[in-house]
């Protein structure tokens, strides 16, 4: 049955959501909205089978290239932020604020 | 059974590249003593007691790491059209070449702005 | 394994305006790679301002001689019609009056890898060196914008925000002053978008588990149809809006906007307020009316709510600014509000959709000159450490120099809505479509909000005009052509859009006539 592998991917998900809002390490916030897009590609995988198309496993697919241009573009701008600050909480940055 | 007969050949084909390569090394290649051929295998890196917690990884590995994972999760596109390269035709071609060079783009940039160097 | 494929149609000519855009940025990549340092911007400028210009040129054409598709282009991808028409040739022109802005002054890092303060950035400064891939990351966005608001499937639509919002991303993190605010600006930015898009993604799992597909006329079909899974159909639906809504910066998804838009380079600023904000609306409309037409009793009474909450939030919050670039940040959400009124006011009805949608589309035109004149004002009033941002420090411009003073004035009642500014226009076109549709607390609403706002774009022009000067006050650069040029235009585009706005109050509405191809 595929409802299993949608349960799955709606705790892995909501894992992620609430590690977002949770944890301070921007890297860690990083990989949490990581896992809500691998989250996403077993959702769209689950579906295809129980569609019968392979629509979803093509969409697996771009949404892999997406996360991979997005941890790049990430990392780079976390990185950045590290060694102005030394640190990488997003707790920290509050320059901005009101 | 025939069906198997190419992955056969390119099995045979890969192990006696293998084994020629490994085979024809000490004859040809020139024989230097260096200690560090001695020492324990980690890939190239000494062998160094490891600080506590992991210790940081310099910046370059990122960017190698970042480098790789683009090139590398861009090339999962030719894995379905080289599945049914045959059936797409030219339209299928075109398109993925056109793909390549702009992954190649980017890869002049990287390189032309020396993302490559180690150093 | 021995079915055929189909290969796929591309009508290349109807794309052609994205495919200028996006191969015009990758030979910028290619300039960057092999053009020597000194050369770089002397390429850029022209390539970029160029292709920009172009794909304007060939948007007209393709509106004006071939006529607006009835099909959707791309095996049904993309929907080149009549709203994506206008917007795209909206987009263009607010990216090429932005690209005017950025080459206008130094506003770019010197070398992003430098730590602010360090020996190597002194060095870098003192070198000259400067970032010259601003100009194709800023194609790459513009391109995204281009394909977001005209996506007619999901996946589409979320590999089109990425693209339009990766850049955007490392673009915040490159002002050359205030180098700590501006790379928080990016790492806000950049998490809070990832984490929007990702709600986007799941939304668009769900509504392909509901429907079989992602295609937006698809998904309206099996809305229709397809029932016992209402779960997967409103849960979807509730993520993609979320993910939708936070692009626009509607409340209670705008915390990232004033941050974001003090901390940025201003003339991204000026890009993300207005190329962004009319990408994202067309996507929004898009999105609800062609795919999730179907549910609108569901999804209005939300927007409703989603609509008066942004317009409160943005009006009040306004009030309490002390930093220019977040006022109007703060402004930016409350029209984000005036704008959603519009989209409410789409109805069942054809006369009452193209109404309201023309009116979308004229206020976003109408904002978006508006917003990028008032940043490229903010760019010229400039103290030691670069651009003054603190409201105390505008009090007296007026007397210092009145021109300029006027000038932002005059933004700031366009902004209000003033009659003879062509923020009234825009506003009476959206309100009026409500009125017809049947909203009218939410029009009541929306005049209140306004009247808040207005309060708080006066008290800045009493502050400008009205007060004695700081003795050691900013000090007015002189404008280079470009900001001079983009001045001058977001000016006449205001005035003429205030007086005689019927022409393209007309084009907007021929727009929507055509309505959204499936």
């Amino acid at each position: 049955m595929t409802t299993h592998y949608l349960v799955l991917s709606a705790l892995l998900f909501a894992i992620g959501g609430v590690g977002v809002l949770v944890r301070r390490n921007a890297i860690v916030v990083f990989m949490c909205v990581e896992l809500m897009l691998n989250a996403c590609n077993l959702a769209f995988v689950t579906f295809a089978r129980q569609n019968g198309n392979l629509d979803g496993q093509v969409i697996a697919f771009f949404v892999m290239i997406v996360a991979a241009a997005e941890v790049v573009i990430g990392l780079a701008i976390i990185v950045t932020i590290f060694r102005t600050r030394r640190s990488a909480s997003v707790d920290d940055a509050s320059l901005l604020k009101y | 059974m025939e069906l198997y007969v190419p992955i056969l050949v390119l099995a045979v084909l890969a192990a006696g590249f293998a084994v020629f390569s490994v085979g024809i090394a000490p004859f040809t290649g020139p024989k230097r003593w260096n200690r560090a051929k001695l020492d324990a295998y980690e890939c190239g890196i000494e062998p160094t007691p490891q600080p506590v917690g992991g210790g940081r990884f310099p910046l370059k590995y990122m960017i190698t790491a970042m480098l790789f994972i683009v090139f590398d999760i861009e090339i999962i596109f030719l894995y379905p059209w080289a599945v049914a390269f045959d059936k797409l035709g030219v339209f299928g071609l075109v398109e993925m070449v056109l793909f390549i060079v702009t992954v190649l783009v980017a890869y002049a940039y990287v390189w032309r702005r020396r993302g490559l160097d180690w150093d | 394994m021995n079915g055929t494929i189909q290969a796929p149609t591309i009508e290349y000519a109807l794309l052609a305006p994205m495919l200028v855009v996006f191969g015009a940025a990758i030979v910028g990549v290619l300039v960057e790679a092999f053009a020597p340092r000194y050369l770089r911007s002397a390429i850029h400028v022209p390539l970029t301002l160029l292709s920009l210009a172009g794909a304007f040129a060939l948007t007209i054409w393709q509106a004006a001689a071939k006529g607006i598709p009835t099909k959707a282009a791309a095996m049904g991808a993309v929907a080149v019609d009549g709203p994506a028409l206008f917007i795209w040739g909206t987009i263009l022109v607010l990216a090429f009056v932005s690209v005017l802005l950025i080459k206008g002054e130094d506003h770019f890092v010197a070398a992003a890898s430098a730590v602010p303060g360090s020996a190597e950035e002194e060095q870098a400064l003192h070198e000259g060196a400067a970032h010259s891939e601003i100009y194709p990351l800023v194609l790459f966005a513009v391109g995204g914008m281009l394909l977001f608001p005209a996506a007619n499937d999901l996946l589409v639509a979320f590999v089109a925000l990425e693209v339009m919002s990766l850049p955007l991303y490392l673009l915040c993190g490159l002002a050359r002053r205030r180098r700590l605010l501006s790379q928080e600006a990016a790492v806000k930015y950049f998490l809070l978008g990832a984490f929007s898009s990702a709600f986007f993604l799941y939304g668009t799992a769900l509504l392909y588990g509901y429907a079989g597909s992602i295609d937006l006329a698809k998904i309206s079909t099996a809305v229709g149809s397809v029932g016992g899974q209402d779960t997967l159909l409103y849960i979807g639906a509730a993520m993609l809006g979320v993910g939708l809504l936070f692009k626009i910066g509607a409340a209670p998804f705008q915390a990232w906007k004033p941050d974001v838009y003090q901390g940025a380079p201003t003339p991204i600023t000026a890009l993300m307020a207005s190329g962004t904000l009319v990408a994202a609306f067309g996507a929004l409309v898009r999105v609800f009316w062609v795919g999730l037409g179907g549910l609108d009793w569901d999804w209005r009474p939300v927007l409703y709510g989603v609509a008066i909450l942004t317009m409160v939030v943005g009006a009040v919050l306004a009030i309490t600014q002390t930093d220019i670039k977040r006022m109007l940040a703060y402004s930016s959400i409350a029209h984000g509000g005036f704008l959603l009124v519009g989209v409410i006011a789409t109805g069942k009805a054809a006369a009452q959709n193209a109404s309201a949608l023309s009116g979308i589309l004229f206020y976003l035109v109408a904002y978006g000159f508006t917003t990028v004149g008032a940043f490229a004002v903010v760019t010229m009033v400039r103290d030691a450490g670069g651009e003054a941002w603190h409201l105390s420090r505008w009090a007296g411009l007026g007397k210092r120099s009145p021109l300029l003073a006027g000038i932002f004035a005059f933004f700031l009642l366009a902004f209000a809505g003033i009659p003879l500014t062509s923020g009234f226009f825009g506003k009476y076109a959206v309100f009026q479509a409500a009125v017809s549709g049947g909203a009218l607390p939410l029009v009541i609403v929306g005049v209140v909000a306004s009247a808040v706002a207005a309060f708080f774009y006066v008290r800045v022009i009493v502050l400008m005009f009205f007060s004695d000067p700081a003795a050691d006050g900013p000090s007015i650069v002189l404008p280079s052509r470009g900001t001079a040029a983009v001045v001058g235009l977001a000016v006449l585009a205001t005035v003429v859009l205030g007086v005689y706005p019927q022409p393209v109050l007309d084009l907007a509405h021929s727009a929507a006539q055509s309505l959204f191809v499936r």
